[in-house]
């Protein structure tokens, strides 16, 4: 078991490739995501009416479900039902986009939520109209509460992207399984790939966590 | 007479019956519309659930799969969870190193990797290859008690310096002092996060059906596959898992109500 360097130079493009696929996966998925989680959210945050139940069967259902087992349904049974094509792309992009819109809601909502009351009473007693009061009381403090979190689910989200391979898309995983399938070289190209992985997470989840430590200490 | 004021917060936004109610059915109408033409109905009226019935021991053996390997991955994930928050407290920096490394390596990158590798990988250099289940158990476990480690260490955290000086001041040996003093306390208040953790990893466990490790996912695919019928196959497994985490999560707000409000002396 040595480490075969040329191979390595010759394998790059291909991870690279994958690396690619993976970030656009991730992005399209997040700002499906964070569009469908802003409407869950302002539908809890009703408490009564269509939108609220519509979002909180939403969230229950999408939260509940494993990604692998909606990623395979999205991609099998999406084509018989609605006789649409969907490319892997687009149906991994349709699933992660699901399940995290359902998890975004939940995180919008915690930090609305953790805005002290006090804050919009003020801000209707100025006489602010609704967009001002969202834009410019509301939404400033909500951001940053909720952003180690936020961070901290782009983490959790490029770790789901993993799963996407699994209907054949050609992500950073599945570059990962076929080449080391073809070459045998198993140890080289995992561990390769991991690293690849850990670059693009560890520095988001630190940041989460620094954030996070930040806030606490400014609080206490 | 006097009104009590009501405890509950005024809802954020006031109540505009055009956004909150008329829009939104509006554009349900639509989608539901939509869907309604879109659909293949002369299709779904063939779908049939009944032939799930003679694959009802391959599921229930699946099912049982999933939950040994969340039995697995918690109760062997919570002693070296323990362990390891117990190295990032000690005096020697090369052994916080190696805690710190071992977490970080196992929460920064996907589970199927880490899968992967220990069921490819691995075996070239312990020259011992294991069998999927053997790989998914133990992917499962050394992640699970990499997240662990933290929940370990936030229950060994809320036990008061009080409790450790008071323990140094009777003498008793670093052994007893964490079996009698702070692990059975911490246990107690980890209790929430760790039934949480045991939820995530039921979920997450599905992710074994990409090495066909034999649980209830890969069960599902391969009946789908068998019978050419994913759809009614993959709905099946999808409700069982949405029951399940859904049972075990009232459980949990159950447990929270329990323990929750258990305190620790400082």
């Amino acid at each position: 078991m040595n480490f075969d360097t040329r191979f390595f130079l010759e394998a790059m493009p291909l991870l690279v490739d994958g690396l690619w696929t993976t970030i656009v996966l991730v992005l399209g998925s997040l700002a499906i995501g964070i569009m469908l989680g802003l409407i869950g959210c302002y539908g809890k945050l009703l408490k009564r009416g269509p939108l609220s139940w519509l979002a909180f069967i939403y969230v229950g259902v999408f939260r509940g479900l494993p990604e692998t087992v909606l990623i395979f349904w999205i991609y099998f049974c999406g084509p018989l039902i609605l006789d649409v094509r969907l490319s892997p792309l687009g149906s991994g992009i349709l699933a992660l986009s699901a399940v995290s819109g359902a998890y975004l809601t939940e995180i919008f909502r915690s930090g609305v939520l953790a805005l002290p009351p006090g804050q919009i009473e003020a801000a209707r007693a100025l006489g602010l109209s609704p967009y001002r009061r969202i834009r410019h009381v509301m939404a400033p403090q909500v951001v940053k509460i909720m952003m180690p979190t936020f961070i901290g689910f782009i983490a959790i989200l490029i770790k789901n992207s993993a799963l996407v391979s699994a209907i054949g898309l050609g992500e950073l995983f599945y570059q990962a399984m076929t080449l080391s399938a073809t070459t045998y070289k198993y140890f080289e190209i995992y561990t390769a790939v991991g690293l690849i992985y850990f670059a693009l997470i560890f520095p988001l989840s630190a940041l989460s966590q620094h954030i996070e430590r930040r806030q606490r200490r400014q609080r206490s | 007479m006097a009104v009590k004021p009501s405890p509950t917060r005024k809802p954020l936004f006031r109540r505009n019956r055009i956004f909150t109610d008329y829009v939104p059915a509006l554009i349900a109408l639509v989608i539901i519309f939509w869907v309604a033409t879109a659909i293949r109905w002369d299709f779904v009226a063939t779908l049939q659930f009944e032939f799930l019935w003679q694959f009802r021991w391959a599921l229930l053996q699946g099912l049982g799969i999933t939950l040994l390997l969340t039995g697995v991955a918690m109760t062997a994930g919570l002693p070296a969870g323990f362990l390891l928050a117990a190295m990032m407290q000690s005096p020697w920096p090369p052994i916080r190193w190696l805690a710190f490394v071992y977490v970080e390596s196992l929460r920064n990158t996907p589970l199927v990797l880490q899968l992967f590798w220990i069921h490819y990988a691995l075996p070239s250099f312990t020259g011992y290859s294991t069998t999927v289940l053997q790989s998914g158990m133990i992917a499962m476990t050394m992640q699970s008690s990499a997240y662990l480690a933290d929940v370990a260490r936030t229950g060994i955290q809320a036990i008061g310096h009080g409790q450790w000086e008071a323990a140094k001041a009777l003498g008793l040996p670093r052994r007893v002092v964490w079996m009698k003093v702070v692990l059975p306390q911490a246990l107690k208040i980890i209790i929430p996060p760790l039934a949480n953790i045991a939820i995530g990893y039921f979920k997450a466990s599905a992710v074994l059906a990409l090495l066909a490790v034999g649980d209830l996912m890969t069960v599902g695919v391969r009946i789908a596959n068998f019978t050419f019928k994913p759809i009614e196959t993959l709905t099946v497994v999808g409700i069982i898992y949405l029951v399940l985490g859904y049972i075990f999560s009232s459980l949990t707000y159950r447990l929270e109500a329990l323990y929750g409000k258990s305190e620790v002396g400082r």
